[in-house]
């Protein structure tokens, strides 16, 4: 069967819950994106900050107050959901609990006539991907959430012309081993069937893990798109260094001292940004707690804290330690031993990030 | 402790049965007394305390002609304006609460809730207020005493329960169903009868139960809108009093009356038991 996957456009997007009050609050800011075929997107954001909404337009269940969305260049916003060819998968299972497992996911393809041989063919093939096929024949009630969310999966492969299959948090209730292998199948169904996936979530290891482009939203607004590297070393805004990570990005106010450093807690620190052109003089510092090392025969960049905490997670020690009025998170491998009280940082100006109001300066 | 509780428990449904089940007893043994075991003196054990007959029940089918009473017109009267009107209300209901719980609607201050409270309201409303209305009503149209009638009157008091129960039912089914129906690719309707609607037996059968009851059951319009042509199995019994009391065809009636009812229970109570109704969506 011919392939009709789709590039997705969303193209000056915006939606706002209450149209008619004279200042709408917007549950989406105005924005453009595109989806490429057969990339693996995840949503990432706190609760709230309208990544439902955006699954949503996608899929057809909410109308956007503003912008037009296109699937292969043709524009699709006033298409009813159920002409849209999209699936969505929600955070909850959603069956039918009258029908058995095969009639649940042969659901989809009934609707839109397909033939018996075809049905059977995709039904086994998506049952055996997801370990359903010994179920096939029992009412699909009858089976636990995360086998009932597993057929909520399996509806949305089951059709191969699919444009998108968009999952809203789908791994909520599956436990967590089971979770690891479900992302990784995902990922096999993707490289395998080239199958557009959007996986919204809050949890920024899953984005991590299962995507190759990450958004991440706050407040109704995209503040970066990026691979996961991408966001952890270079976050574009405070909050996504904030947001990313863990522990959070260390951020602290300081100022600009001349065109390539700051100046913070009276020490100078070098960075690789060019600040010639901010105006004002507050700014934020940022940098992982990654990339900050004790310091050993480094002569800039240093930094002497005192040390108020050492936690040992096992794989690493997380060291938190003042300097002045701030408080400074190193990671460093665990078979580091912290002799004294007070240690020298080192800061590699190549990983500094400074913030003006709140927005990365490249 | 726990004996204490479990001991008070089972005194408390030994009692709260004797309670239902003895009017029953006595309704069953009255039924086949002839008028000398009830009005002498009183008996209770058949062939011993008095010799049972057949009298009561046989007046029941026998003409009035013969001197019987005849039920059984009533009685097929009564099942068809009870059926009819409870399958058209729990259709008309099912569709209108399926809306209300779906879509939002809006008319000057109305809302959702505002509908189907004035659907409730029917019937907290006392039924008196409505029976000039209603006798106006049929009698302009022609339809007073008439199967039709009836049928029409019982579907404006039976559709509030199911808009009722359908509304609250609805509710709690969540509406990511409808919209995985959408996705999957039906159209709203298609998404209505083929998701929703196989979803909803439970909701469906309390609703129904809920009207036949209250359909069958209904005395008070039955007795106004009728006169000679048409009568109900309530007012029929009812009638059945007169200046010498029949106590034994009275308990047959009432018997034979309440005996769809008792089916009814059974037959839900068993579907309720085997666990079809349950487990959600979750």
């Amino acid at each position: 069967m011919e392939k009709i996957m789709a590039k997705i456009d969303l193209s000056n997007i915006s939606h706002t819950y209450n149209p008619n009050d004279a200042n709408p609050t917007y549950a989406l800011n105005p924005f453009s994106m595109t989806w490429e075929n057969g990339n693996r997107y995840a949503i990432l954001g706190p609760s709230g900050c309208g990544k439902t909404t955006m699954l949503n337009i996608v899929s057809g269940l909410v109308k956007p107050s503003g912008g037009n969305i296109l699937f292969d260049d043709k524009d699709v916003t006033d298409l009813k959901t159920e002409s849209r060819n999209i699936a969505q998968v929600f955070q909850f299972p959603v069956i039918y609990n009258t029908m058995t497992v095969y009639d649940n996911l042969a659901f989809p393809l009934k609707c839109r006539n397909f033939s018996k041989e075809k049905i059977e063919e995709r039904v086994q093939s998506v049952s055996q991907t997801l370990n359903l096929a010994s179920f096939l024949n029992m009412p699909a009630r009858k089976l636990t959430a995360d086998q009932k969310q597993l057929i909520s999966l399996g509806r949305g492969l089951v059709r191969e012309d699919v444009a998108a299959v968009l999952m809203d948090e789908p791994l909520t209730v599956i436990d967590p081993d089971l979770k690891f292998r479900l992302r990784r199948s995902l990922k096999e169904i993707n490289e395998q069937y080239k199958t557009t996936l959007v996986y919204v979530t809050h949890d920024q290891n899953e984005a991590m893990t299962f995507a190759d482009n990450i958004i991440v939203m706050d407040q109704g607004e995209i503040v970066q798109v990026g691979l996961p590297k991408e966001l952890f070393e270079k976050p574009k805004t405070t909050f996504v260094g904030y947001f990313i990570g863990s522990p959070a990005m260390n951020l602290f106010n300081s100022k600009v001292s001349s065109d390539y450093s700051i100046e913070f807690n009276n020490l100078l620190i070098n960075t690789k940004t060019n600040l010639s052109k901010i105006k004002e003089k507050e700014i934020k510092f940022g940098i992982r707690s990654e990339f900050i090392k004790i310091a050993k025969d480094q002569k800039e960049n240093l930094i002497d804290a005192k040390v108020s905490r050492v936690e040992d997670f096992g794989n690493f020690k997380l060291i938190t330690g003042r300097v002045g009025d701030f408080e400074i998170k190193s990671k460093v491998e665990r078979e580091t031993s912290i002799s004294s009280e007070n240690i020298r940082l080192y800061l590699p100006p190549d990983k500094c990030c400074v913030y003006f109001k709140d927005k990365l300066v490249q | 402790m726990y004996k204490l509780y479990t001991f008070l428990k089972y005194s408390f449904v030994t009692l709260w049965t004797m309670f239902v089940v003895a009017p029953f007893l006595w309704a069953l043994s009255t039924s086949f007394k002839d008028f000398q075991s009830v009005n002498s003196k009183v008996t209770y054990i058949p062939w011993i305390d008095y010799q049972p007959s057949l009298e009561g029940w046989k007046v029941l089918i026998k003409s009035p002609a013969k001197g019987g009473v005849d039920i059984v017109e009533p009685y097929f009267n009564s099942i068809f304006v009870t059926c009819t009107a409870s399958i058209i209300s729990i259709i008309l209901g099912t569709l209108a609460a399926y809306a209300l719980s779906r879509f939002t609607f809006k008319a000057g201050f109305v809302r959702n809730n505002d509908i189907t409270f004035f659907f409730i309201s029917q019937r907290i409303m006392p039924p008196i207020v409505l029976s000039i209305p209603f006798f106006i009503f049929l009698s302009t149209i022609g339809l007073l005493d008439s199967l039709i009638g009836l049928v029409v009157v019982y579907i404006v008091l039976l559709m509030p329960i199911a808009v009722w129960i359908m509304v609250d039912f609805f509710n709690r089914v969540p509406k990511e169903l409808d919209e995985t129906a959408l996705i999957d690719g039906c159209n709203p309707y298609q998404a209505f009868y083929k998701v929703v609607l196989p979803n909803s037996i439970p909701g469906l059968i309390v609703a129904g139960m809920f009207c036949i009851i209250f359909g069958w059951i209904d005395f008070f319009f039955a007795f106004i809108l009728t006169f000679t042509e048409v009568q109900l199995l309530p007012v029929k019994v009812v009638a059945l009093n007169s200046s010498v009391t029949p106590w034994w065809s009275l308990s047959a009636s009432a018997l034979v009356s309440v005996a769809p009812l008792i089916i009814v229970a059974f037959i839900v109570e068993r579907y309720l038991s085997k666990g079809n109704l349950s487990g959600a969506l979750k």
